[in-house]
This record gives structure tokens, sequence and C-alpha cells, in this order.
């Protein structure tokens, strides 16, 4: 990890001097991670992935306002945090349409990889927007709380109630599912 | 230690410092309820982390665009060693600079160039006069030492025919006094012999 960190950090040099060949090495680093979150959060694929190669572009235009190499990862994350909410406000009547039916919280019975998934995907989209960023950001993404508020500006007391709150909602859901519907 | 929903939390996603872990794993130990809390918690992120990532539908990446790219100079300014070689190169073509033009840029301070002109006219005639006063002077010093010599040889030669005539002179007159002589005793003798 530490040379992965040092790395990032002659990949972000090099492209701070213009050098695009190593920005697309740094891109091809993180842009699964990206990704991911976003189609997460927003819920569409092309969407996602829109927005990931906007993330990337403003990224790079915005490189040299990075002032230490070593916070890029949640640097990059609030590009993208503000990327999708934007998209979301904008996109709000479908966004909400978009949410996948439930898939069955409270049902029994053991789940096939398929039906995990689906139930994890409609136990997330069950979250509010804020509610589901903040797991993604720390389940999935492994950020701090304090890096967590710095991505989403707002304060640490804001991040922990939206985290806690998500995932009483979320072991409501997927704690009985996984063990026999035994809550 | 109580049981708290917050601090079981905190302390499963790692966000507990080593101080605080303790209480909350001795409580943890001693209480059935938050055991099996923990434990749904446990549960719950292993099925959250079941969702797979998926592959990005298309590669991002980008190509070398003129408009995103920096100005050489900002390229130059972020580089070290080509910052460090771009100074080397401006300071030795200052030095060279200054090199070949040092005595040009010695007199071109002034700000009039006719006044600067008249000042060079000035200067080349003041020291043309002078040079040329020297050599009429050096000439002249020459010129008179010449003639002290001519005059002196002059002189030489004069005195010494000078000396030489009066020495013809007084050989003529002791000459001409003999001759005298004779003739006064051969007039003597001629008038004793009538």
């Amino acid at each position: 990890m530490i040379f992965r960190e040092v790395e990032d950090r002659d990949l972000i040099a090099k492209a701070r001097r213009g050098n695009v060949d190593a920005y697309n090495v740094l891109v091809s680093r993180w842009e699964k991670r990206v990704f991911n979150y976003l189609l997460r959060l927003v819920g569409h694929r092309e969407d996602a992935l829109d927005l990931s190669q906007d993330v990337f572009l403003k990224a790079y235009q915005n490189l040299k306002k990075l002032e230490d190499p070593a916070r890029f990862p949640g640097w990059l994350f609030r590009i993208a945090h503000n990327e999708a909410y934007s998209l979301l406000r904008r996109n709000r009547p479908e966004s909400e349409l978009a949410v996948e039916p439930k898939t069955g919280g409270e049902s029994s019975g053991r789940m096939f990889p398929m039906e995990l998934t689906l139930a994890v995907r409609g136990a997330l989209s069950r979250l509010s927007d804020d509610q589901r960023e903040a797991v993604l950001l720390k389940v999935y993404q492994g950020f701090k709380f304090e890096e967590m508020a710095e991505i989403l500006s707002c304060p640490v007391s804001t991040v922990k109630s939206r985290l806690y709150t998500a995932l009483d909602l979320l072991k409501q859901t997927l704690a009985p599912v996984k063990m026999g519907g035994a809550e | 230690m109580n049981c708290s929903s917050e601090d079981l939390k905190a302390y499963f996603l790692g966000e507990l410092s080593s101080l605080d872990k303790a209480p909350v794993e001795d409580h943890v130990r001693a209480c059935q309820s938050c055991r099996e809390e923990l434990e749904r918690l446990k549960l719950t992120q292993t099925t959250l982390l079941a969702l797979e990532d998926e592959e990005v539908p298309r590669r991002i990446s980008f190509v070398s665009d003129k408009v995103f790219e920096p100005r050489w100079y900002e390229t130059i300014w972020h580089s070290g060693p080509a910052m460090g070689f771009a100074s080397a190169v401006i300071l030795a073509a200052a030095i060279l600079t200054y090199g070949f033009t040092r005595s040009v840029v010695a007199v071109t301070p002034a700000v009039d160039t006719a006044q600067i002109e008249q000042r060079i006219e000035r200067e080349v005639n003041a020291r043309l006069e002078a040079v040329v006063a020297k050599a009429v002077s050096d000439a002249q010093s020459r010129q008179a030492a010449e003639f002290a010599k001519v005059l002196d040889a002059t002189e030489k030669r004069f005195e010494t025919r000078r000396q030489a005539d009066l020495a013809t002179v007084q050989q003529a007159a002791e000459y001409y006094e003999k001759q005298m002589s004779r003739w006064e005793i051969a007039l003597n003798d001629a008038r004793a012999g009538q």
C-alpha cells in the first residue's frame, strides 16, 4: 500500500507536468473503484460511466490544485461525490423511479449468489442517497470518518449519524437473509 | 460500561483508538446482547461485500490534447531537472551576452544619442589635440636639440678655423716680421754701406 501510494504520487507528479500517459495509468488504477462507487450511488451503468469520465477529466484539469498528493483518493472521491449529486439533483424524479423494487428484505431461506446480489442492491437502494453514500465510502472504499467528512463536506457527527442509521437499516434487511431468515 | 450502540458501531468500523477499544471489548465479552449485535453487524458487512465490483464497461483513457496540456513554460516550471537546466542555459546566455556586449553596454547608458556623439567627438578632439601638441612639442624639442648640436659643431668648426687662421696670421706676421727685420737689416747695411 505504501508502494502504491508512492507510485500514485509519482504518477500525479508526472500528470501535473502534462504527461497524459502517466495520468492514464493513474486512471486505470482508480477507474473501477470510482465507477462502482458511482454505479451504486446513481444506479445506472451508463450514467456511472459518463460520470466516471467526467470525474477523471475534472481531476486532470484540477490536478495542480491538489496540494498533497497523498490525499488523492479523498480528493478524487470528493469530485465523484459532487458529480454524482449534480446528476441526482437534475434527475431526481427519474432517480426515484429507478430505485429497484424491494427484493424481499424480510424473506427467509438461503440466497443464491444472484439473489444475494439483488438483495444487497435492493437494500442499498432503499437507503437515502446520503445514507447509501456513507455506506459506500466506509464499507466499500474504507475511508475514515474524517476523510468522509471532507469528501461529503459535512461534520464527522453527520457522517456517523448517516452511517449508523444506514447500518441499522441494512442490518434489519441483510442479516436475517444470510442467517436464513432468523433475525 | 453500559451498552452503547454508537461505541459498538465505531468499534466495529475500526474508528476507535486503542485506548477506547479496550473497554468496549471488555463489555462485549461480558454482554450477550452486544455480542449478538456485533455478530449481526459483521454479517451485514460480509453480505454487503458479497456485492462484487463490476468491470468498467469501457476503459477510461485520455489522449494528449493541446487544450489541456500545460504551456511549455509550465512544463519547465514544474520539472526540477528541466528547470535547473533552463536556469543554467539562461545564466550561460546572460554571461555570453554580457561578455560580447560589455563595451557597448558601457557606452549605452547615455540616453541621448546625439549627446553621446558630441561627447565622443569632444573627447576624440581633445585627445587628438593633446596628441598633436605632444607630437609638435617633441618635434620642436628634437629640432632644438639638433640645432644646438649643429650650432655647437659649427662653433667648434669655426673656432678651429679661427685658431687655424690665427696661427696662419701669426705665422704670416712672424714671416713678415722676419722679412721686415731682414729688410731693415739689409737697409741698415745698405745705408751703412753708402
